[in-house]
């Protein structure tokens, strides 16, 4: 078997994996780390969006050994310390999440849509530049006011 | 946005204690539980709609490297474990009961979670491979072999009710239940007076849940005790525990249950799944954790689905638009199994909604299909029903000439005439219906319709406007249970058998905590979810979480303090009725001597002083069963914009107003509206499970073809939350889960309905596809299956 | 998934190499449709060559009168590319309009195109600018790549290296969204050159085509009116759960139309 070494949030992981082994089950079932969700099989859903190298991709449609010698950024390392990420904040603070399984993966892409469209997020830029994340709870409205507040606060840090 | 909250008591907007954990990741959905040592299962799913099962070979899978056991119903039989029991009817008091015409029993089987004898829907578990790994379970199940004899199949509702339709069940036909309710003659006779009558035959499909976290169980057998753990994700507890332990044929305290985070339910994950009791079996046989999770595409063919009725009704008005009688026939479709009637049962009894009815007939039937099982889902049957008599107003404000709102403030029922009891035997609390509706056309700008509708015209955009008003009926399971803990350090336990699938729990029963206790909302935990630890309980369904829980927590609340009175008084030498409780704190009323609410749990665990009944934690628990039903009720206004090319439709207002008695945690409140108004609006334009008629194949098996609504097909929202106190509920409170979605679908065709209005189209089956809406504007007939013209003119809808 | 061996060069010659005499070798451009296939357990391969580390598969640049597009530049590069929309605007929105943005993040023109996805939005760039193919051997006529449902013109063991699109004088993209998939139900790429007006059509049948009709009246006059009265014939196209043959023949006019409008912008 192969082995990956990918930097995640910060820390150089080492497995050996199968190289059918896809990204978000290397992050999921090797580490551990369950922020990251398989909302769907067919990659409509998002619930597994990460960052790779700095841009948010879908976990489920990319093999592990694809991302050797990656950085892989997912929602466990993006908060400092204590402190959390303004687009985490942001989705507090407006209710932006209900039962939270698609949360992670939207806070991913929303922060991704700031790298791409800049800070000043309109609602028609937000709505369409979510189209690759599906949310079942929230009907999207908060989600929508979380992102734009969360893209003005992500300037201010 | 809303102010920020102020407080943490009832009725403020407090951002939620249970984010900290999600938005970081630190979520626990069944998912990321790993047991040590575990193996994987993959279910082997029906290709076919209806066949028989002549024989399972899986010798060949066996074989495959890694595979611990490939499991039939062959091998559930011979361990003597039972079907799962369904739960047809709502026997709730408040509910109106459904009985066969004929005096019969309604037909009831109970479903094996793995049948022996035959497959009946595409997708329906037929064997389980248990293996080291979940692509070891896969290239297993790749190679069991079953030998199917395919048979012929219904899928479509109506289809399915007629006397030769092919049977789901050898010993019964597909009607499970024909029942006649309210008065029929007096109803013919209101019909035989009436000056207009609107008609209307439709079908309100059939369409997937679709919480985002699949389904998913990981069983535990732990062999000394024989007990099983069973981790997964439900809207139920102790029922999921009972039926589990049923299927397992072992005594209920010989299964724990525990539930953690769920991602989302919406009522088709209320009931038990037959993957859970497999999870458990599959655990003892193999001697290790075995853990199920669901794919999606395995989710849409094998998840719960919900809706699916058809509706023949007419409503009787005079010559002023008086509304004198409705009658019709409803025809729920239960997909394989005699799972749950709620779509005829709580659908029917509030078919008049919030209207003044002075008489009524139904006939209601259910049926069994070769389709995925149906269950609750949102609002179950009230959203079907509530289509049908907003679409009807609409169709009789056409027939008759009067303006629809005006239809509908001569018949909304007056405050004065509260409490009303409908032509169904339902009776509504109170509510201030008029108001209500007045507000959401005020807040929706109607008024100003006209102007927006001939701008919309000179972008080559025709421009329609809904209005449409609801009720629901609020049960489920009567009884509930809170055992409160306060501890020395002023933390406070919360034990309840309710269940959080995202409405924030964690958050609002502590701002009754902190409301009535004067306990920090951080200082309160809430256990849910582990039959060890929560003895009683309902869950979460029908809107009976806050509803229920509120009454429960707050009679236990009201215990510790009048026990804290007690302690108190006896400590500060007063009698209890000198100390008053307020905000954490007793205080004599002469002397003003004061002890925390904590000291006082600190005082009953450390004192040896205090007499024999007052020592001990500062506990209390509340037990009740609550018979009565909640009513909240509501409006909503939509606006959207058609493109005539492309018969598109985008919604460009949605605004609403809702009931909910009293608001304990406004943010939340208006988040479970927005989310209802999208699964409504889901349902309206784009969901839909479509089943092949001919072969029972469902054709929306994947998110690449069941339309999901995403951020870009919806607004932002205008909700309005109004708080008339309930008289059902001690503290006034409304359920507020469900208004979202409820009137949804009928305001949004109302809506379509009215933009298409100059080109003759009276009404829009759903989802009103852009494909539907362009043949509608063409007069060509809507499709409802994938068929020529000439057939589709053929084929009732109903 | 079934498993395979993961292979990814640095050099073109390796990846050719190592594909040859395995004929169950797939190569791995973005992943973004071979992936999920690959899950659903619908194709099973012994081998995937992913071509991430090949740099001469990168990049766009300017050529003369065309722009050129290495294979594995991915969608969100070319939406975004300055190049691009200064010179093919058009091609930018179509790159821009694939998928959603995390596909495009990842997904590839060349695989796109290697795959012909009938309902693939390149193809319809591909077919409607008159690009051509370049590979490892040779270079191919768009005309003459798309064959048929999934099916091109590529021989065992070829590689795409990059598409070489003609700046046309005008062109517009228009698509309709398919409402779950995201793919096009239909999606008209219109394209006036100097050679004439090209008009080609994805979503709408098992391949993409090109709307001759179409182009006889647009030479005429470039302008969406002078498609008023063009039929569509509804014949050979597909019909689903979403839209009707015949839907998708009236949906080619509207899209066709809504092209020119955006080329004439």
């Amino acid at each position: 078997m192969p082995t990956v070494s990918i930097t995640v949030n910060g820390e150089l992981r080492s497995a050996e994996v199968e190289g059918r082994t896809l990204l978000v089950h290397f992050l999921r079932d090797h580490l551990r780390l369950t922020g990251t969700h398989v909302g769907c099989d067919t990659s409509q859903c998002g619930a597994c969006t990460v960052h790779v190298d700095g841009v948010a991709i879908k976990s489920c449609s990319a093999l592990a050994v694809a991302c050797d010698g990656a950085s892989v950024t997912t929602i466990e390392g993006l908060a400092v310390a204590d402190q959390l990420h303004p687009m985490q904040q942001a989705f507090h603070e407006n209710h932006g999440l209900q039962c939270g399984f698609c949360t992670p993966g939207m806070i991913m892409s929303a922060i991704d849509m700031v790298r791409r469209n800049g800070h000043d997020l309109d609602e028609h830029t937000i709505r369409t530049q979510l189209d690759g994340n599906i949310c079942r709870c929230t009907g999207y409205h908060n989600i929508v006011r979380a992102v734009q507040a969360g893209a003005a606060a992500m300037r201010e840090r | 946005m809303h102010a920020p909250a102020t407080s943490t008591r009832i009725g403020q907007p407090v951002p939620r204690k249970e984010d900290l954990r999600l938005i970081t990741g630190k979520g626990r959905y069944t998912d990321d539980m790993n047991l040590d040592g575990q193996a994987y299962a993959v279910m082997v799913r029906s290709p076919h709609a209806h066949a028989l099962i002549r024989s399972i070979d899986s010798a060949e899978a066996q074989a495959v490297p890694g595979v611990l056991a490939v499991l039939t119903g062959f091998d559930f039989i011979e361990d003597k474990l039972n079907p799962i029991p369904n739960k047809t009817f709502s026997m709730h008091p408040a509910e109106m009961p459904l009985i066969n015409f004929d005096g019969t029993p309604a037909f009831n089987v109970s479903d094996y979670p793995l049948p022996a004898d035959k497959a009946r829907f595409v997708g329906e578990a037929i064997a389980m491979v248990v293996a080291e790994t979940i692509a070891a379970a896969k290239d297993g199940a790749d190679r069991v072999v079953i030998d199917y004899e395919p048979l012929p199949c219904v899928t479509y509702t109506v289809d399915a009710a007629s006397p030769d339709a092919v049977r789901v069940r050898d010993e019964h036909d597909n009607i499970c239940i024909d029942a006649q309710v309210g008065d029929a003659e007096a109803t013919a006779a209101a019909f035989r007076s009436a000056a207009h009558v609107a008609r209307i035959k439709t079908w309100v499909p059939r369409v997937a849940g679709s919480p985002m976290e699949p389904r998913a169980a990981v069983g535990d057998f732990d062999a000394k005790t024989g007990r099983y753990t069973i981790y997964t994700c439900s809207g139920s507890t102790l029922r999921l525990r009972r039926d589990i332990a049923i299927v397992l044929n072992v005594p209920e305290p010989h299964v724990r249950l525990v539930i953690r985070d769920v991602g989302g339910n919406f009522g088709t994950r209320g009931a038990i799944f037959p993957e859970q009791p497999l999870v458990g079996w599959a655990a003892r046989r193999v001697g290790r954790p075995v853990k199920w999770t669901s794919e999606r595409s395995e989710a849409l063919l094998s998840d719960y689905q919900g809706r699916d009725l058809a509706v023949e009704a007419e409503l009787a008005l005079d010559k002023d638009g008086t509304f004198l009688a409705i009658r019709g026939s409803n025809v729920g479709n239960l997909g394989s199994h005699t799972g749950n009637f709620s779509m005829v049962q709580k659908g029917v009894e509030i078919m008049s909604s919030i209207y003044r009815m002075p008489t009524a007939h139904f006939r209601a039937r259910a049926v069994l299909s070769h389709t995925a099982p149906t269950r609750p889902y949102r609002s179950s049957g009230r959203p079907e029903v509530i289509f049908v008599m907003e679409r009807l107003i609409d169709l009789a404000a056409r027939e008759s000439g009067l303006d629809r709102v005006e239809l509908r403030r001569r018949n909304l029922i007056l405050e004065a005439e509260l409490p009303y009891k409908n032509p169904f035997g339902m009776v509504y609390d109170s509510g201030a219906y008029h108001k209500v509706m007045e507000r959401t056309l005020e807040l929706a700008d109607w008024r100003g319709f006209a102007e927006r509708k001939a701008e919309a015209r000179k972008r080559g955009k025709y421009r329609g406007i809904g209005v449409a008003n609801y009720v629901d009926t609020a049960t489920g399971i009567p009884r509930e249970k809170a055992e409160l803990t306060v501890h020395a350090n002023g933390s406070v336990d919360v034990v309840i058998g309710t269940v959080s699938n995202g409405q924030g729990h964690e958050t609002s029963f502590a701002q009754l905590i902190n409301e009535w206790l004067g306990v920090p909302i951080d200082k309160v935990r809430l256990i849910t979810g582990d039959t060890d630890i929560v003895t009683v309980g309902g869950g979460t369904h029908s809107g009976r979480g806050m509803r229920l829980g509120s009454i429960v927590i707050w009679h236990a609340s009201n215990k510790i303090i009048e026990r804290g009175k007690q302690v108190v008084g006896l400590l500060l030498q007063k009698s209890p009725g000198e100390i008053a409780f307020s905000n954490g704190l007793f205080v004599a009323a002469v002397g003003g001597q004061s002890m925390t609410l904590s000291e006082v749990a600190g005082a009953v665990t450390s004192r040896t002083d205090l007499p024999p009944e007052l020592r001990g934690p500062l506990m209390a628990e509340c037990d009740e069963t609550i018979n009565d039903a909640g009513f909240p009720y509501g409006c909503h206004v939509s606006e959207v914009e058609i493109d005539p090319d492309l018969g598109n439709v985008e919604i460009i207002r949605h605004t609403t107003v809702d009931d909910v008695g009293r608001a304990v945690n406004p943010l939340i409140i208006h988040g479970q509206t927005h989310g209802g108004i999208a699964q409504g609006v889901g349902q309206a334009l784009l969901e839909h499970c479509f089943y092949d008629a001919s072969s029972g194949q469902l054709l929306s098996g994947s998110f690449m073809d069941y339309a999901m609504p995403r951020a870009d097909v919806l607004p932002f929202f205008t909700t309005e939350i109004s708080e008339v106190p309930s008289t059902t509920h001690p503290l006034g409170m409304r359920p507020a889960g469900e208004g979202g979605t409820t009137p949804a679908l009928g305001v949004v065709i109302n809506a379509i309905v009215d933009a298409l209005s100059d080109f003759g189209v009276t009404h829009m089956e759903m989802p009103a596809t852009p494909e539907r809406i362009w043949r509608a504007i063409r007069g060509k007939p809507q499709r409802s299956r994938i068929v020529p013209d000439a057939v589709e003119q053929q084929i009732s809808l109903t | 998934m079934h498993d395979f061996t993961y292979h990814h060069p640095n050099l073109l010659s390796d990846a050719a190499g190592l594909l040859g005499g395995k004929p169950e070798a797939k190569l791995l451009a973005g992943g973004m449709s071979l992936l999920p296939s690959l899950k659903l357990r619908l194709a099973r391969y012994s081998d995937l060559v992913d071509l991430k580390a090949i740099a001469d598969l990168q990049g766009i640049k300017r050529a003369g009168d065309a722009v050129v597009i290495g294979a594995m530049t991915r969608h969100a590069v070319v939406a975004a590319s300055d190049v691009v929309k200064q010179a093919i605007p058009a091609l930018a929105v179509l790159a821009g309009g694939i998928g959603d943005p995390l596909v495009r993040n990842r997904g590839t023109i060349g695989g796109s195109i290697a795959n012909a996805d009938p309902a693939a939005d390149y193809p319809a760039g591909v077919l409607g600018l008159g690009a051509t193919i370049i590979t490892d051997r040779r270079e191919i006529a768009g005309e003459d790549f798309f064959l048929g449902l999934f099916e091109v013109a590529l021989e065992p063991g070829e590689i795409i290296t990059a598409v070489r699109f003609p700046i046309p004088l005008r062109a517009g993209y228009a698509k309709l969204p398919h409402p779950a998939s995201r793919f096009a139900l239909v999606g008209v790429m219109v394209a006036k050159t100097r050679a004439g007006v090209r008009v080609a059509v994805t979503g709408a049948a098992a391949t993409v085509f090109r709307l001759t009709q179409a182009e006889a009246a647009l030479d005429a006059d470039f302008s969406a009116a002078a498609l008023d009265g063009i039929e569509v014939d509804a014949g050979e196209f597909s019909s689903d759960i979403h839209a009707s043959a015949e839907y998708r023949a009236h949906a080619i006019t509207v899209m066709a139309k809504r092209a020119i409008d955006a080329a004439l912008r």
